[in-house]
This record gives C-alpha cells, structure tokens and sequence, in this order.
C-alpha cells in the first residue's frame, strides 16, 4: 500500500518537476525517471496480486466530500495495472525519439512529460479506487490529459477540432457515468463501489436495468464502441504516434475495465445483459472491421481497428455475463479469459502498430497510403514490426492474436448452452467473427503491401531512413510481447488466470472443474506453438541449406509487366483501389466518397480519382443537427411576431402555465 | 483399434496429404481433356511438373523484398499443416483437438496473406488485382466453413474438425443436410483452390485471373511450392467430402474405408472437372453473390441441424 501511494508521489512530484528546468532534456529526463521509478513501484505490488496473491485492502481519511479513501486492489485491477504502466513508459520512451526535433525548438517538452504522468496517475486511481469519487477523478485526469496529448500539434486547426470532438464525446460518456452513479447513489446510500455492488445483487428490476444502460453506454464511449466511435478516427488520426497508440491500446482499455468490475459488482447478471453486450459487440466488429478497410489515412485505419478489437474482446465479456447469469462456470473462466487476453494483445499490437506508423510519419511526413510505398526497403526493421503486428491483428497463428481469439471462439462454441437456439446464435456469432477475421486480413494485407511494399508511388514524398533507436527500441519491446505472448500462451493465461477467478467465485460449483478446459486450452495453444516454431524453423533451416548449397540459379528481373514495358510506380495497385471490390458491397454500411475527372478528349492532360471512405455515423450526427437546426428555424418563421392575436395568446399560455406551477408546488411543499 | 493400427492409419493420412494432390490434378486435367476430345497428359503429369520446376533457377523481380521467396515456403507449410488437421479417410486426423477447425481455417488464412503479400511486394498492377479478388472473395466465404463444421457439431457432438465430419451420418440430422452440406464444400473448394466458377486456373488473360495472377512473378522453386499448395488445398476439400460421405467405418474396416475414400476424392476430382468443362466461369461481379449464396445455405444448414438435434 505505501508502495502504492509512493509511486502516486513519484508520479505527481515528477509531473510537477519535470516542468522547471531551463532545458528539454532535462525536463525529460526527470519526467522519464519518475516514471521508471512509479513503474517499478506498482510492478512491485501488482504483480504478486495479479499472479494470485492475496488482496490490498486499504482506507485513508480525506476530506469532504470523499470522507473515507478506499483503496482495493484485487486480481483484476492488478491485471489491468501490470501492463498499463509498463506500457506507458515505454510509450514515453518512444515519444523521446518522436520529439526530439522538437528539443531545440523552444517547445515545452516538460509539459507533455508530465501529462504522460498524470496518464499513469489516472491508471492507478482507476484501478484501485473503491469509491466512486476517486473513481471518477480518475476517469476525469484520463479524458483531460488524452485531451491535452492530443492537440500536441494545436496551430493545426484540424487537430484542434479532433481534440475538441474527442473532449465533447469523452465528456458526454462522462454524464451517463454521473447519471448511473447518483441512481446508486441514492438507492444504495454508499459511494463505495463495494456498497453500489451489495444493492445491484439484490435489487434486479427496471433501476438496475436502466443503470446497467447507461454504465454500457459510457464505457462504450469509452472503449469506442460502434456506434459510439465517431470520435475515435479523427483523434488516433491527428495525435502523436505514440499519444494514438497509448490511447487506443492502453487508456481505452479503462472502459472495458469498467465494464468487467460493474459485471462483477451486479454479480448474476440478466441473460439479456449478456446477449446485449454480445450482439453489441459482434456490431462493433463488424463495422469496424469494414471501416478499416477502405481508410487511406494508416493511423485512422489503426484507430477503427480498435473499434474491432473492443468488440471480440466484448464478446468474451458478453459470453462470461451470460455464464454468471447460467451459473455456468466453464463459460465464465472462458469467457472472461478470452476478453481479458484479447485485451493485452490487443493492447500489445496495437502499440506496436501505431509506433510502427509513426516512425513512417516522421520518416516521410504523411501516413496517407496512396502516396507511399515500398518502404519496407528503406525501413526494415520498421517494416517487420508492422508486418508482425499485423499478423498479430489478423489473428494467424503463431502470435498472440490467435491465443486470444482460440480462447473466445471456444468459449462460443463450447456448447454448454442449454437451449438449442443459444448454441446456435453463439455459433452464428463464431461465424461474424471469422468474417471478422478475413476483414481484418484483408485490411491489413492492403495496408502493409501498398504502404511497405512495391515500389514508392508519390516522388514528392521524402525517402525515409529507418527511425532512430528511441523509437525503435519500443516497437521492438512490443514485437516481442506478440511474439512470446503467441509462442507461450500458458503465459498469458497464467496472466489472467487470477483475474478470472474473481467471476468464478461469483458462481456455484466445483471452480477447478470450472478451469479445467481452460488449461486444456493452454494444451492445445502450446500443441499449437510448438508445430508453429517447428515448422517456422524448418522452413528457416531449409532456406539456409539452400542458400549454403548455393541452388539452383537466381536471376533479377523487372517485374513481369504482362507485355507491357514500360511499368512505372504510378500504375501499381493502389490502396483504394484495392478495397474497392470488398467495399462498393456494404455502400449501406460505408460512405465511399469519390471525386472525379475522367480524361477526356484525344490528349487527355488533367485527369483524376480521389476516393475516401468518411464516418456515416458522424455524418449522420451532423446532418441531424444541421436538420434540427432548419427546422427550428421553419417553426420559428410560422409564428409572426408581429401578429397581435399570437402575442396575446403567446402572454395567456406563459401566464396559465405561471400559475398551475406555482398551484402545483404549493400543493407539494404544503 | 489397436494403436499400432491407428499410428498406420496417421501415416496413410500424412502420405495421403503428400501425394493425393498429385493425383487429384491429374484426375481433373484428364477429365477436362476428355471432355475436350483430347487424350489429355498422364496422371503424374504435375508430379513431373514441379520436378522439373525444383531443378530450375529462378528470377525474382528487382522491386521484390526477401518477403516474396518466404512467402511461397510459409504458403507450403501452412498448406501442409492444415491439412494435417483435415480428415480424409474417416473421423481421425494427426492433430486432433477440441475446435481444432479455428487453428484450420486461421493457418489457411495465414496462407492467403503471405499468398497476397508475396504477389503485392513485385508491384505490379495486375498481381495487386489478383489479391484484391481473393481478399473480397474470401470474406464471404469465410463464415460459411464455421457455419459448416458448427452445424456439423451440433449434430455428431464431437468439437473436432474430424470427429464432426466423420461422425456426422450417425447424427439424425445428416440424412437432410448431407446434400447442402457436399454442395457448400464444393463451394468452398472452388474458392479455396481456385477453380471454374470462381477461378480458371487455365484462362490466358491476366484480367481474369485470380490465383494464377498472384504467382506471375514466381518461378522455379517458388512457383513449384505454389501450384504444390494449391493442389493440397484442392485435396484438403475433397478429402473433407470423403470423410464426409464415406459408408465405412476407419476403425472397424481400415482398407475399405480408404479405398472407399480415394474413391470419392476422385469422384469430386472428376466433379469438378466436369464443372469446368461445363461451365463457364462468373463474372467476376456475380462471383460474391455465389459465395455468398454458399454461407447461406450453411446459416439455414446451422439452424436445420440445431431444430433437429434439439427434436430428437
């Protein structure tokens, strides 16, 4: 516990210190160290209480309005913890290299620094706050400092609306989580989350139902779930690299956080909890893997792949609600072991996807597909990391990806649903996500090959060299978490092994029975892994007994231009072009912009195609508003103000309504 | 079944997965020669085929990264693997485990990328086309392999890909959805090993082309591994279809179940050598609606086999 209020002064000391000195790297380096040194603190108690150990229970006086500070930090707030901070701190690491022709420029780097550390303030009140206060706090210090990372590059005015975008949208998830705190509030007279938890298991009925909403809708807003997302492109788009990759792999995990801790609190939760969160879920998927596919701007493409990700990782959470309310333990510890693995890899590749982007944008200055390419020669370590990465996303076998969807699609098809219609929707709901899959394959072949391979298309774009070490050395960290969590998946269970007790204990029955396909599970991943390495370093050995053999023989070559011969970079298969077979299908779903000029005449001089794919729900969202706004001002143009009869009429109405008010609240104060 | 048995039985599975596909592509080429009025090459042309493509050079495109000659190895492997997984002779496969079917149809996608990978890194505008197709074409083809097993599943109770197909026809369900379900196979094999109607694999205009454009920069070596995948992934569906239909019990009858086996594989050899003999091949802008027309069958399949199993 005191470890834990150390690194709360480390990080708030090294906030505050890291904006006095005179020079950058000063300010930096302090930042960076007080975040090494609150790591190592968390690390030191979240790991024993991640890995099984026993719970940190701790209170402290505060002053009004908190009263009571309660700190509790069980197995699934330590879960959360282990890898939040880490993962922090080596995006500010990589962030170091992102900046650093910003060290002489007279920017402030200090202030980055120390919002970085509020963002790992904000992961240990969240994880570890029992009362709804601290809670909130929290909560708050994660949105405002998102916020302020965000609009790093402000004199853009495209950056300053995508921050103000994300702040209206994180503020407005904010209000429903105000609104289902003050109904518990009142009904359970407590601010602990412990207190909300005892009124929830007792109290089912239309209130816990109404709470359980609006709880869903803000960590939707949260986590980005469709159709809650419309923020979410436009802020991974404009923020740094590794200020996207932080928030959509690590910040955002907070409302799947939420999520599972208010599950465990309603503790038997209605079967429509679970289908909710399901069909919720699998939505979010869907959609946001069909968004991915038709980006051009890598790093929006990144963002809607998170909306993908939240999903599967929902579905598991959705399959581990509908086993509490079956009292089905298997269900449980596969569900929520699936959810909560897909979590951290998700938060794994992602990171390295987003650092992998960002290295291409300081290398060349733009992340829009359509005029880069081949740059997997120019940067190859960086083309590895993404490619990794990106195997990683799509769920193939060996890396981690796959470890974690096995688990949920085992948990969908376990067939321990009683009913028949139940085996059936959650093996129809195995089938989205396979459809999710080949999406996200699809998605990510188009993004690695038109960015990384063939030849460069636009000769204006810079040729870039490979990013230096401070940005390599955490793309390579996370490279090797995909790696190591995909070839020793009994690791990752291991991980959330002492998470997925706590639901369990929610439920009756033999828990070790309940865990037993669980472990067969992490036999069946590691049969898995072992023919992966075998076969991977039979073809490794295989190619070097040829290399060595010498071969046969191997000659360059242009590529084979099918008779033509003259190719030149501009004729390859663009990015839009690419996805435009998949994407022209769910033109529902999709609005594919296209702006066009077709050559015309017998010497054609200035001709083009410019194909975009923007935000329907966004859109829709701005279309409403503009509609309201014209047909407010339609109604207004009905009343004539200068009409005698409608001022009277207008002054009698005002005066009634004056009058029973006052009648009414005499009666009810009387 | 003694497990000296059972170990012979794997080791015809292994054999069976290396060599059937030989004789599976010279099955169709023959069919579709003699359709022709020709009297076609002889069945171990494509063997002598890749032998000879073994023993050439190759030359690989100057825009090419060390991606390109991988990815025809990890297409192989990844082919090899999956097949391992896939039944041909009854209910039994090498590797064998609980929803073994996902770890099926992701090494198969593994496949694909490095397939589509390898055709985009020489950057050619034709070879990007080729991927595109397969990308979009999979996507609606994708569910239905779930779909498929899952319904399987539900009627055999077993959680394997091979214990779910091979022990299907004792399931009530199997005598109404065993039709659907060879027909949504024979879908998923024209779409996996790219075949008339989704793909001729014998058409000259790059176009038109969907698999065979992916490997026009590939030669020698690295071509042999790519037509050898292919004929196994054309083998892996037709042995699915055997293991499916087949009226013998591997455990109780070993030799007939096998030779029964064989039998059918060449059964749906010659099948889909009369399809592309017959049939022209779609649109390509129709080509999605037939996939998809595939996955909704196995959707109803899905639901038939699960009302079925629950009125029993």
């Amino acid at each position: 516990m005191n470890w834990l209020s150390a690194a709360v002064i480390a990080l708030l000391s090294g906030a505050f210190a890291c904006l006095l000195p005179m020079r950058n790297a000063a300010r930096v380096a302090i930042g960076l160290a007080s975040q090494v040194l609150a790591t190592a603190l968390v690390l030191g108690v979240a790991v024993p209480v991640a890995f099984g150990g026993p719970t940190l229970d701790a209170h402290m006086a505060w002053a009004y309005p908190v009263g009571m500070l309660s700190v509790h930090l069980d197995a699934l707030g330590a879960f959360f913890l282990v890898w939040s901070l880490p993962m922090t701190l080596l995006g500010s690491f990589y962030a170091v290299g992102y900046l650093h022709r910003h060290f002489n420029d007279g920017r402030h780097l200090g202030v980055h620094f120390a919002l970085l550390n509020l963002t790992s303030l904000s992961f240990l009140l969240v994880y570890t706050g029992d009362h709804a206060l601290v809670f909130l706090l929290g909560w708050e210090i994660a949105a405002l400092a998102a916020w302020l990372l965000v609009i790093w590059d402000y004199p853009n005015q495209k950056v300053r609306f995508a921050g103000f975008n994300y702040l209206v949208s994180t503020h407005v998830g904010l209000i429903f989580l105000v609104a289902a705190f003050m109904i518990l509030y009142t009904r359970s007279g407590s601010w602990y989350l412990a207190g909300f938890g005892r009124w929830m298991q007792v109290n089912p009925g239309s209130e816990r139902n109404i709470v359980f909403l609006l709880l869903l809708a803000s960590f939707a807003l949260k986590s980005a779930f469709f159709p809650f997302h419309s923020w979410l492109p436009r802020a991974h788009a404009a923020a740094p690299a590794h200020v996207s990759a932080l928030m959509s792999g690590v910040i955002h995990k907070a409302g799947l956080y939420a999520l599972v801790r208010f599950i465990l609190l309603i503790g038997r939760p209605d079967e429509w909890m679970g289908w909710l969160l399901i069909g919720f879920s699998l939505l979010s998927a869907v959609i946001g893997g069909l968004y991915t596919v038709s980006q051009r701007d890598l790093k929006r493409m990144l963002g809607y792949s998170s909306t993908e990700n939240v999903g599967i990782a929902g579905i598991g959470f959705g399959i581990g609600c509908l086993g509490l309310s079956w009292n089905d333990g298997t269900l449980v510890a596969l569900g929520f072991a699936g959810g909560m693995m897909h979590v951290l890899n998700h938060a794994l590749f992602k990171c390295q996807l987003f650092y992998a982007a960002g290295a291409i944008y300081r290398g060349t200055h733009t992340v829009d597909m359509e005029r880069l390419g081949g740059l997997a020669r120019f940067m190859p370590w960086t083309a590895l990391c993404f490619l990794l990465g990106g195997v990683a996303i799509s769920a193939l076998p060996p890396l981690n990806g796959f470890a974690s969807e096995f688990v949920v699609y085992s948990a969908l098809l376990h067939g321990s649903a009683a009913a028949a219609w139940a085996k059936a929707t959650l093996l129809a709901v195995a089938a989205g996500l396979a459809f999710v899959g080949a999406v996200s394959a699809l998605s990510i072949t188009r993004a690695y090959g038109v960015v990384f391979l063939g030849n460069p298309r636009d000769p204006a774009v810079a040729t870039p060299r490979e990013a230096n070490r401070w940005m390599l050395a955490p793309t390579l960290l996370h490279a090797l978490g995909v790696i190591a969590l995909g070839l020793l998946p009994a690791l990752g269970l291991g991980l959330v092994e002492g998470s997925v007790r706590l639901p369990l204990a929610l439920v009756s029955g033999n828990h070790t029975a309940a865990l037993a396909p669980l472990h067969g599970l992490a036999g069946s991943l590691s049969l898995i892994s072992a023919l992966a390495l075998g076969l991977t370093a039979s073809i490794a050995l295989f190619w070097w007994l040829r290399e060595r053999a010498g071969g046969p023989a191997r000659s360059t070559h242009v590529t084979w231009g099918c008779g033509h011969t003259q190719p030149n970079a501009r004729m390859q298969y663009t990015g839009s072009s690419f996805s435009w077979d998949f994407s022209r299908r769910f033109r529902g779903i999709l609005v594919l912009l296209r702006r066009q000029k077709a050559p015309d005449g017998y010497f054609p001089t200035d001709s083009y195609l410019v194909g975009n794919c923007v935000d329907a729900v966004e859109r829709r969202l701005f279309s409403v508003i503009k509609h309201g706004d014209e047909s407010a001002t339609d109604l207004s143009r009905l009343l004539r103000e200068d009409s005698p009869r409608f001022a009277f009429a207008a002054g009698l109405i005002a005066v009634v309504i004056i009058a029973l008010l006052v009648a009414v609240s005499g009666e009810a104060l009387g | 079944m003694s497990p000296r048995q059972t170990l012979l039985l794997l080791l015809l599975h292994v054999l069976g997965t290396l060599c059937l596909p030989i004789l599976l592509v010279g099955v169709v080429n023959r069919t579709k020669s003699w359709w022709g009025g020709r009297k076609g090459p002889s069945l171990t042309q494509s063997f002598r085929d890749l032998a000879r493509l073994l023993r050439k050079g190759s030359v690989v495109s100057a825009t090419a990264t060390p991606l390109f000659r991988a990815g025809a190895w990890v297409v192989l492997a990844s082919a090899l693997l999956a097949a391992q997984i896939a039944p041909w002779i009854g209910p039994l496969a090498p590797l064998q485990f609980r929803h073994d079917f996902i770890l099926f149809a992701y090494t198969l996608g593994l496949a694909r990328i490095f397939l589509m990978l390898s055709a985009m890194d020489v950057g050619s505008a034709f070879e990007g086309m080729g991927a595109a197709r397969e990308a979009a074409f999979t996507a609606f083809i994708e569910p239905a392999l779930f779909l498929l097993v899952g319904s399987a599943a539900i009627g055999s109770g077993d959680a394997s890909l091979a214990g779910s197909i091979g022990h299907w026809h004792a399931a009530s369900s199997f005598p109404w959805l065993a039709v659907p379900a060879v027909l949504v196979l024979l879908v998923l094999l024209q779409a996996e090993a790219a075949r008339v109607p989704v793909d001729d694999p014998a058409t000259h205009l790059e176009l038109t082309m969907i698999h065979e454009v992916m490997v026009l920069d590939h030669s020698g070596p690295e071509l042999a591994a790519m037509q050898y995948a292919a004929a196994i992934k054309l083998t892996i569906y037709a042995g699915l279809i055997a293991a499916l239909l087949n009226p013998f019990d591997a455990q109780q009858a070993p030799m007939s179940a096998t030779a029964a086996a064989i039998a059918l594989m060449i059964a749906v050899a010659i099948a889909v050598g009369c399809v592309e003999s017959l049939v022209a091949r779609l649109r390509m802008r129709t080509v999605p609606a037939y996939l998809l027309s595939a996955t909704v069958l196995a959707a109803l399949m899905l639901a038939v086999s699960s009302w079925l199993t629950e009125a029993r």
